[in-house]
């Protein structure tokens, strides 16, 4: 490629990515505190607040048209609230007629003023992320975007704004009622992230369009809130996705000839897409290989207290091999011969001393448990072996001793039988 | 104790119930068998509306099973009643008390429906029955929550069912609802009716229950009033420690062994 | 006034009064079951479908770009459903991550077919914010007879609606299949989602579904009432929005629509007898 052509994109991405920083960093509250939706109406009801700013004569990305976003945003919330307070509408229900009725109006005044200000109903629907390699000024001698120049100062308000203020955003986050305990300006604090929102949202408007804005607003964060548990990772990994989305999500918009701001939605879909399925403990791989680990181990300790239990009724340390229940339990049983913990002789088999010892351990968790149960719960006797045969599998250790050190020394079972002693 | 011959009203057996993996009600084994005012105890977070929800299927059971007159509940729900815990409900909806009553006739209806003249005449009888029969036009959130629970029976009671399943109906009450609900709930246990009734305060308890259970995530007694509601009883259900159930619900979720 | 209008147009008219009234009354119910937005998230999945719709046939008639707009729009309901049950991510998140995502697939197949040029592709755009001066007679009319389908449905389970919509664990406790009935209720928001579509745009059709039930619960505290006010108070807003942009060719028609919903829906909270905001002054409760 060109020199040129390396420009070009190289501006447009980092236009692109700028902007999806700073609403991937906003956003990342407004996920946690539940306000996705609050975000979707302030992206869309922004816009008669820019096309007012607009005509008051600012330009794009200037001052004047900020004051306007942040206004119309004001209005919207106070709006939704006063629906909320005076006549009982509940919250979405409330925001949703607030924000469709502002852009509604704002895309009319559009449509009416097209020849006054350089917006059109498109422009309002897809941004203008195409043309911004084209809208340069002069930056210390270089030529730069001036909507780059617009994204990263916002960026850097925002993000002055959240670092100076992110204890107290993170804890009117994650618990609102301690926060106002604790005696925290919890109003100032919303209304300024309410504020980096508008903000964030104006520059992702030109970039964008109003409707995509609230995919880069929410999705990274919603994706990193899958990856990561603590706010700043959730917040890094929020903004590491938008930035990678925006790039890639121009340069695959490029190559497929079509719109930016959709490719870049589509990006940022396919890393929630990804999150969902390789989240390290909640994602569905993983949860699938936890199920099929703990049925393995199940499958695994039966068998070995089947054997352990033959052997105890009979007396005798070669028994014959149990009728595996299942095809997993018939895995099970072909693994453990092969690792020699069930050795096969003549006549039988039998546990190898260390397979013995965990054999003990599983048939101790069901008697302990059984002793628990029937001193603890009005059970019958027969509805015991149930319960242990689940709960078998998941004692501990230290469980094993609380619950040993309850019961009198000696002591057996409901059943009578004797507890194996805690392998030493 | 069952009477030879017949089958327990409900019957739970190794009933356990678990929310996102994690059980909260353990193996719990009860059967009820005989028509009386039958009281769930327990301190709160037991699991006591978690028992009364399971049996009517509206959270997750993991193991056991809940039968009604010895079928399954969905071979039996014409004989059910419930009556709900007040906070679910919206009661800025824009019914009125009679609208909410006929929802109780809406099962014998079936599909496509409407209720005709028979069910609102037996909405009213209802209405009448609890003492709310002047405020059937009126919008169910311009009640008191005496008189909100009183509508909440009415319409269990236009169910015409044999077992009536209530959760918490007598908190936040006023006294005269409180009266009012406790004579309607005594004349069905008369007609041979089972009330099984979640409550949450042990003084009145005493009073108006036949047969108690005691519930602290798994069932730790029942039978007769006086013989359950010992002084040692109420001390293993109300401040038994159970850091062992805590721990093991959190290993069964991940599916590990506790430390 | 009516012997001056074309046939075409009356016909039109009548078939967005159709699609207004119809509208009104199945939003009524997703608005009482609490679930307001989820006619939004259908909305935006429309555009994806619309695009895809065109692209496999090569055909732009309402027929077919209708069938492709519901089907992505199931589509997107039931990742909705699939997020909230096998994730962490909360309603309000997962709501916006289908409108957002599902409408940036849309836009990305709409721009591609218009940067290719590709015959007959001229016009999609105006799904995004509606045109209904666009319909034909017989386009109004299978809208029509779709939305009267609608109410049918609402007119038939109209019980099991309430009853879901009120107490949803008593229902499912009296035995009503109330998984099976939500999914009736969503499926209805997204028939009248796609019949909006020619009118009022991807955009903004949810206002159609959302605001006059919204205005209908201010003037009264029946349900059957109110479905019957807000499919009125849908009517009024469609028409006035078509009227409208047909006397101003350069507004869109969504807009409209929306503005008219939300003129009656503010008139609604400031008059409403009992619950208007100016009423309770003079009224004290």
């Amino acid at each position: 490629m060109t020199s040129d052509a390396w420009a070009l994109h190289g501006w447009s991405m980092a236009t692109a990515a700028t902007v999806s920083a700073s609403c991937a960093l906003v956003g990342t509250f407004l996920v946690v505190r539940r306000m996705s939706l609050l975000g979707d109406a302030i992206a869309h009801a922004v816009l008669p607040g820019i096309v007012v700013g607009v005509l008051a004569g600012g330009s794009l990305g200037g001052p004047l048209v900020m004051l306007g976003a942040v206004g119309a945003a004001l209005v919207t919330v106070w709006l939704t609230q006063m629906l909320r307070a005076g006549v009982g509408l509940a919250e979405d229900a409330g925001a949703g007629v607030v924000f469709t009725t502002l852009f509604a109006l704002g895309v009319v005044i559009v449509s009416l003023a097209a020849s006054r200000i350089d917006l059109d109903p498109d422009c309002v629907l897809f941004g203008v992320l195409e043309l911004a390699a084209f809208d340069l000024v002069s930056v210390g001698g270089i030529l730069v975007p001036r909507s780059l120049v617009t994204a990263a100062s916002v960026f850097i308000l925002v993000g002055f704004m959240l670092a100076a203020t992110w204890r107290m955003q993170v804890f009117t986050a994650f618990d609102i009622d301690a926060a106002k305990a604790v005696g925290l300006p919890v109003g100032s604090i919303t209304t300024a992230l309410l504020a980096a929102t508008a903000a964030a949202t104006v520059v992702g408007f030109e970039a964008v369009g109003s409707v995509l804005v609230v995919s880069m607003l929410v999705v990274p964060a919603a994706a990193a809130e899958l990856l990561v548990r603590r706010m700043h990772h959730v917040a890094a990994v929020a903004i590491f996705i938008a930035v990678v989305s925006a790039c890639t999500g121009w340069l695959a918009a490029w190559t497929l000839d079509t719109s930016a701001a959709g490719m870049i939605a589509v990006m940022l879909g396919g890393w929630y897409a990804l999150a969902v399925c390789c989240a390290p403990e909640d994602g569905l791989v993983a949860r699938t290989v936890a199920r099929i680990a703990l049925a393995w181990r199940v499958a695994c300790e039966d068998s070995l207290a089947r054997i352990w239990r033959a052997q105890e009724a009979t007396g005798r340390s070669t028994v014959s091999l149990p009728a595996p229940r299942s095809i997993l339990e018939r895995a099970a049983l072909g693994w453990l011969r092969a690792t020699g913990c069930v050795e096969a002789t003549a006549g039988g088999v039998r546990l190898s001393p260390m397979a013995a010892r965990d054999a003990e351990i599983v048939v101790r968790s069901h008697r302990l448990w059984e002793a628990w149960l029937g001193r603890h719960a009005d059970l019958p006797l027969d509805h015991l072996h149930p319960p242990a045969e689940w709960i078998e599998h998941h004692l501990g250790i230290t469980m094993r001793q609380q619950i040993a050190d309850e019961m009198a020394h000696n002591e057996a079972d409901p059943h009578g039988r004797e507890i194996p002693p805690e392998a030493g | 104790m069952t009477r030879p011959g017949t089958l327990p009203i409900i019957e739970f057996h190794d009933l356990t119930v678990a929310y996102g993996g994690r059980p909260v009600l353990w193996n719990v084994d009860l059967t009820i068998d005989e028509p009386c005012l039958f009281g769930v105890i327990g301190p709160n977070g037991a699991g006591k509306s978690t028992l009364l929800k399971s049996a009517l299927g509206l959270v997750p059971v993991v193991g056991g099973s809940v039968r009604f007159f010895g079928s399954p509940l969905n071979r039996v729900r014409g004989r059910v009643g419930y009556v709900p815990q007040r906070e679910t409900v919206d009661w800025d909806f824009p019914v009125s008390v009679t609208d909410v009553v006929l929802m109780g006739t809406f099962p014998r209806l079936g599909w496509f429906r409407r209720p005709g003249r028979k069910e609102r005449v037996l909405a009213a009888e209802c209405l009448e029955r609890v003492g709310m029969n002047q405020y059937a036009h009126r919008q169910i959130g311009r009640l008191s929550g005496g008189q909100q629970q009183r509508v909440f029976l009415a319409r269990a009671l236009a169910q015409q069912a044999d077992v009536y399943l209530l959760d918490e109906p007598l908190a936040g009450v006023d006294v005269r609802s409180q009266e009012n609900i406790f004579r309607v709930l005594s004349e069905l246990r008369d007609a041979g009716k089972l009330v099984v009734i979640v409550h949450h305060d042990l003084r009145t308890a005493a009073e108006w229950f036949d047969r108690v259970a005691l519930i602290d995530r798994r069932l730790v007694a029942t039978g007769k009033t006086d013989t359950v509601l010992t002084p040692e009883n109420l001390r293993t259900t109300y401040s038994g420690h159970l850091e062992v159930l805590d721990a093991l619900g959190q290993a069964v979720a991940t599916g590990a062994r506790t430390p | 006034m009516s012997g001056g209008l074309p046939y075409n147009t009356i016909v039109v008219l009548g078939g967005v009064a159709a699609i207004g009234f119809a509208s009104g009354v199945v939003g009524s119910l997703s608005v009482l079951r609490k679930r307001p937005l989820v006619g939004d998230a259908a909305a935006h999945a429309t555009l994806a479908g619309v695009a895809l719709a065109f692209l496999v046939t090569g055909r732009r008639d309402i027929p077919t770009l209708a069938l492709g707009a519901f089907l992505s729009a199931v589509a997107g309901l039931v990742t909705l459903v699939g997020i909230r049950r096998y994730t962490r991510t909360r309603e309000d998140a997962a709501t916006a991550i289908v409108i957002g995502v599902s409408f940036g697939i849309g836009v990305a197949l709409l721009a591609g077919i218009t940067t290719r040029g590709l015959p007959g592709a001229a016009g999609l755009g105006t799904f995004l914010l509606g045109h209904a001066a666009a319909l034909t007679a017989s386009d109004a009319i299978l809208l029509a007879v779709m939305s009267l389908g609608a109410l049918l449905a609402v007119t038939c389970l109209f019980k099991e609606f309430v009853v879901v919509a009120f107490d949803a664990d008593y229902a499912a406790a009296t035995g009503w299949p109330v998984s099976a009935i939500d999914v009736i209720l969503v499926t209805l928001v997204a028939v009248m989602v796609v019949v909006g579509l020619p009118a009022a745009g991807a955009v903004l059709v949810t206002a159609l579904v959302v605001i006059p039930p919204v205005a209908a619960r201010q003037w009264t505290e029946r349900v059957s009432t109110m479905l019957v006010l807000a499919g009125v108070f849908g009517l009024l807003a469609a028409v006035v929005g078509v009227l409208g942009s047909a006397a101003v060719p350069r507004l869109a028609t969504g807009p409209l629509v929306v503005l008219a919903a939300a003129a009656i829906c503010g008139v609604s909270f400031l008059v409403a007898p009992a619950r208007g905001l100016l009423m309770r002054r003079r009224h004290p409760p």
